[in-house]
């Protein structure tokens, strides 16, 4: 078979699940060729009996949508100045871990132990981590070394006890994430912020005589130094301006930002609960949150975004703060302000799927609804909870048919093709199916790292961003007619940029 | 050739860093789902699965995801519990309606055999029944995995077929090539054409582009290339056929066309294609040989660290042909003796070579130690880089050239950035001291020495200008600090200024 041939018959197989007819053809020559060639395909059922008209029910669907979660864990961990990691774990996953930690998070080398069928019968699991715990504090500046347990270790048995406290000098967290228990990427996130927040939070609680704590109260007598009261932790990941306009906003109402978490500097971890005021941005960050709740700190949930997200989210810094209220009033009404003008100037039309792993789905899809977009599905690879009921209630009263949690790639591709969007924000398989219909598709992931999102100037950079995307739409078009011979039969009213 | 070998710590715990080689679940997925007739439904938790299908092939072959590939999904109920039968046969029942006309076999992970999931038994006894892989992914690599893999195909898909089936004259199969395999497409692209010059026809290539229900047919070919020494020889002996190994450089390559020739009784096509072959594909190297390009090649120091094949391949060629020095070179699977990752970083962190051919590891510790003047070229996985262009191979007469190419490229680039620039920038970087004027300074010859050694671990392109800069920086040391003659000991402080 020659290379061509190959090319084809690879793009053959990536239609399966689409459903033209010159799809179904194409595959019922593929099946004559099977049969002529051998008898080792045993299937009986014919290529009409396909599987094209099976709905996809959730019961059906087999395949979550995430990243390794574990990684969530390394990519916090290792960008951290002065964090070295020992993982430990089998070599499939050491490797794969490794290989996207390498890409994705940090040029750190990464040690381990060698875990095979010898190591684990004989029980040295233990020691086996203390070793790799060591090699990895050897490097120079090390103040801490995370220990990541994950699938095979956690079954084989590994404990905080097992470990030092300290090598050298250095602090060692056991951080564990087997993918087995943690089942998307952005929870590993939060175990690996809140093993952090928990090793240098000690609870401000006070006790009584007796011992017993008093009751939480944010009104308890203020006393942390004075430069920090003003001050507000981000919690979750952000484009690198985002912090800066949310800080220059905030300095107008009187506060000010003073790191976002994860943050590259590990002493913005351990004044964390010292500030006043933590915004958890995401969702997902409920054990991160519980820890600092714990200590005594305010948190503020949701993001600003968008128009009504920015001025609900100022407001609730300010009520935290205990600042100005008049103050606090005019800067959101001002970025509010901001957001709706630009939105009149540059409204977005489309349908848009919103279908990422990275657990900020809702609050995205919310901004492109407040700026013009119809959003029909949005689907996480996160759980519901509280911390997503008032974007799914804000989403659902917006036009939004359907939230999905803990999202399969099934259900994904079934909606592309019940609601037939413009414009798909997805994981990488899902882009691909998008493209392989002519739609343009976005890897979700890639989005939030391009453009800022928060407050009027992440408003103004994603809706120019999105509105490019949708128009492309002729070239996505071009692509599959050409690759797959197939032709995208309607033409989408938004495409304003053709290939001539 | 320096080797060095890691001590084994105390405890005997054998530590890692940055593992290279991935394991025999790798090997499994990676094998089997190049054939589009198969769908692999892995024993896996979810991480396991997105980085075997999905976040690694994305960057080591540049697909969007596999798409012939399902997990169980074990989760912690599964792993305490419940025992994966149930995921399995779940997953198993949906494919088989999905896609029924693909093989399915189910494949275990390094968890799955953690927990002794063994499905062979009730797999056996579904109707049609389905074949379970055990892929021994706590105890084999990637390697011995993969050429595990490539035998059971052909013992449970082709033998008892292909047994029957004589070999056509001068028929050849290529077994190598699977998912994760370092430039494969290129190489493949030019092996198929040294082939097709000594006069053979191509068979199958195994089974980088060949489906399952050809299996039986790696019996039609008379001889079989096999791709690399790491994997795919235990299928070449199952077959009974003569086989012989993809080739480097010249010398090889010229000894594999005639070797072919001989086995094929094509032994005139064979020697026209060597003739005509030197005059068109090979003529670059033979200029550059007698080009100006040629006089750096006895200077020139490089050490490689990639698999067998890249690994001697490249020290023959570069080495042994073209009188390259190679400062060490260490295969995967790593043999007693040669340097593992932990080794090849202290030697990276000491000594950098002109030129370094390896993974994203070899990368990362060339840039902990701050080497400027060293080429990396990437030869090996890990590491995300598209090979997928078939104009880059490492293997043959076109993989001669163009590594020599690149070479003598990146030659031209050291050549350039050491040139004088004037920057049009007024704050841009500040000129070197001007020498003083020589013979105002003494050096003793220990003085001299020193310097000399230093300069022996810079690569040898840039060793002319770093020795000029070396010496004026210690002379106007000297004479700032009033010294009339250089010792060791001022050449030390001097250095020592330096690199702060």
């Amino acid at each position: 078979m020659n290379d061509l041939q190959c090319l084809l018959r690879k793009a053959t197989r990536r239609t399966e699940n689409s459903v033209e007819v010159d799809v179904v053809e194409i595959e019922i020559v593929e099946v004559e060729t099977e049969e002529v060639m051998s008898e080792a395909t045993p299937s009986t059922e014919t290529r009409t009996a396909a599987p094209h008209d099976v709905s996809v029910s959730p019961d059906q669907a087999l395949t979550p949508q995430t990243m390794c979660p574990a990684f969530g864990s390394l990519r916090v961990l290792t960008r951290i100045d002065g964090v070295q990691t020992a993982m430990v774990t089998d070599t499939g996953c050491l490797y794969g871990l490794t290989f996207v930690t390498h890409f994705y998070a940090a040029r750190k080398s990464i040690a381990a132990p060698a875990l095979g069928t010898q190591e684990l019968m004989a029980g040295n699991v233990a020691e086996a981590a203390r070793a790799a715990c060591e090699e990895a504090a050897r490097t120079p500046g090390t103040k801490l070394v995370a220990a990541l347990s994950l699938c095979v270790a956690e079954t084989a048995g590994l404990t905080e006890e097992m470990l030092p406290a300290q090598i050298n000098g250095a602090e060692v967290v056991l951080v564990r994430v087997p993918a087995y228990a943690i089942h998307s990427h952005p929870e590993a996130k939060d175990v690996a912020i809140s093993a952090l927040l928990k090793k240098f939070t000690a609870p401000a609680r006070p006790t009584d005589a007796q011992g017993v704590e008093t009751p939480l109260t944010y009104d308890q007598p203020d006393t942390q130094p004075e430069d920090l009261s003003r001050k507000v932790i981000m919690l979750g990941e952000v484009f690198p301006a985002d912090p800066i306009t949310v800080d220059a906003a905030l300095k107008k109402m009187g506060a000010s930002l003073a790191a976002n978490l994860p943050s590259r500097n590990l002493d913005d971890y351990k004044i964390a609960g010292k500030v006043g005021a933590i915004a958890a941005l995401h969702p997902f960050y409920v054990q991160s949150v519980a820890t600092l709740r714990a200590a005594g700190v305010p948190i503020v949930s949701g993001a600003p975004i968008g128009a009504e997200g920015s001025y609900g989210w100022l407001k609730g810094i300010g009520n935290a703060l205990k600042l100005d209220p008049e103050r606090v009033e005019a800067v959101a009404a001002e970025e509010r302000d901001k957001c709706r003008a630009l939105i009149a100037a540059n409204p977005l039309s489309g349908r848009i799927h919103v279908c990422g792993y990275e657990g900020n789905e809702l609050g995205y899809a919310r901004l492109l609804v407040e700026a013009g977009a119809q959003v029909p599905y949005v689907s996480t690879s996160i759980d519901k909870s509280l911390y997503t009921a008032a974007d799914e209630a804000w989403l659902k009263a917006h036009g939004t048919i359907e939230v999905v949690y803990r999202k399969k790639l099934e259900q994904d591709i079934a909606a592309l093709d019940r609601y037939q969007p413009d414009l798909v924000l997805g994981t990488t398989p899902l882009s691909a199916a998008a493209k392989e219909r002519g739609i343009p598709g976005l890897y979700y992931t890639n989005m939030l790292s391009v453009r800022p999102l928060f407050l009027s100037a992440g408003l103004a950079g994603t809706i120019g961003l999105i509105r490019d995307a949708l128009s492309r739409a002729p070239r996505y078009q071009w692509m599959r007619e050409f690759f797959t011979g197939e032709t995208t039969a309607v033409i989408t009213p938004q495409a304003i940029n053709t290939m001539d | 050739m320096e080797h060095s070998q890691t001590p084994s710590s105390p405890s005997q715990i054998q530590l890692i860093r940055d593992l290279d080689t991935t394991s025999g679940y790798w090997a499994a997925v990676w094998t089997f789902c190049c054939l589009p007739d198969v769908h692999v439904i892995c024993d896996a938790p979810i991480g396991c699965f997105n980085l075997v299908g999905t976040a690694v092939p994305d960057y080591t072959d540049a697909i969007p995801h596999i798409d012939n590939l399902t997990p169980s999904v074990m989760r912690e109920q599964e792993v305490t519990m419940l025992g994966t039968a149930g995921a399995v046969r779940r997953a198993v029942e949906i494919v088989r309606v999905q896609h029924p006309n693909r093989r399915l076999i189910v494949v275990s992970t390094a968890e799955s055999e953690m927990i002794s999931s063994d499905h062979a038994d009730w797999l056996s006894k579904l109707e049609p029944p389905v074949p379970f892989y055990w892929s021994r992914s706590l105890e084999e690599d990637e390697w011995a995995g993969r050429d595990r893999a490539l035998l059971w195909l052909w013992h449970n898909f082709g033998a008892r077929h292909g047994n029957t089936v004589a070999p056509s004259a001068k028929q050849v199969n290529l077994i190598g090539p699977t998912y994760g395999c370092f430039n494969a497409p290129a190489d493949v692209h030019e092996v198929k054409r040294l082939i097709e010059g000594a006069g053979g026809h191509i068979g199958l290539v195994y089974p980088f582009a060949a489906r399952l229900s050809d299996t039986p047919r790696l019996a039609e070919s008379s001889v079989n290339v096999v791709m690399y020494r790491e994997f795919g020889e235990g299928l070449a002996q199952a077959l009974g056929r003569p086989y012989v190994f993809a080739p480097f450089g010249v010398r090889e390559t010229t000894d594999f066309i005639r070797k072919l020739g001989r086995l094929l009784g094509t032994e005139d096509q064979a020697e026209a294609f060597i003739e005509q072959e030197k005059r068109t594909t090979l003529q670059p190297l033979w200029d550059l040989w007698r080009g100006p390009q040629g006089d750096w090649f006895p200077t020139t120091e490089f050490a490689v660290v990639a698999g067998r094949s890249y690994a001697e391949g490249l020290v023959r060629f570069l080495g042994d042909e073209l009188g390259m020095r190679p400062v060490f070179a260490t295969g995967r699977p790593i043999r007693p003796g040669e340097m593992d990752n932990l080794a090849v970083r202290e030697f990276l962190h000491k000594r950098q070579p002109g030129f370094v051919f390896g993974s994203i590891n070899e990368k990362i510790y060339l840039a902990e130690a701050g080497a400027r003047a060293t080429h990396f070229i990437p030869a090996a996985f890990p590491g995300p880089i598209v090979r997928r262009a078939l104009g880059t191979p490492f293997m043959g007469y076109s993989g001669a050239v163009y590594i020599v190419q690149e070479m003598v490229n990146r030659f031209y680039e050291s050549v350039f950035n050491f040139l004088p620039i004037d920057t049009i920038q007024p704050t841009g970087p500040v000129s070197a001291p001007v020498a003083p004027p020589a013979g105002r300074v003494a050096w003793t010859d220990a003085a001299r020495a020193r310097l000399d050694s230093y300069l022996e671990n810079i690569p040898w392109l840039s060793r002319i200008s770093a020795s000029r800069d070396l010496r004026t920086q210690i002379e106007a040391y000297a004479l700032r600090h009033h010294i009339a003659e250089v010792t060791p000991e001022v050449v030390e402080s001097a250095l020592q200024r330096a690199s702060a």
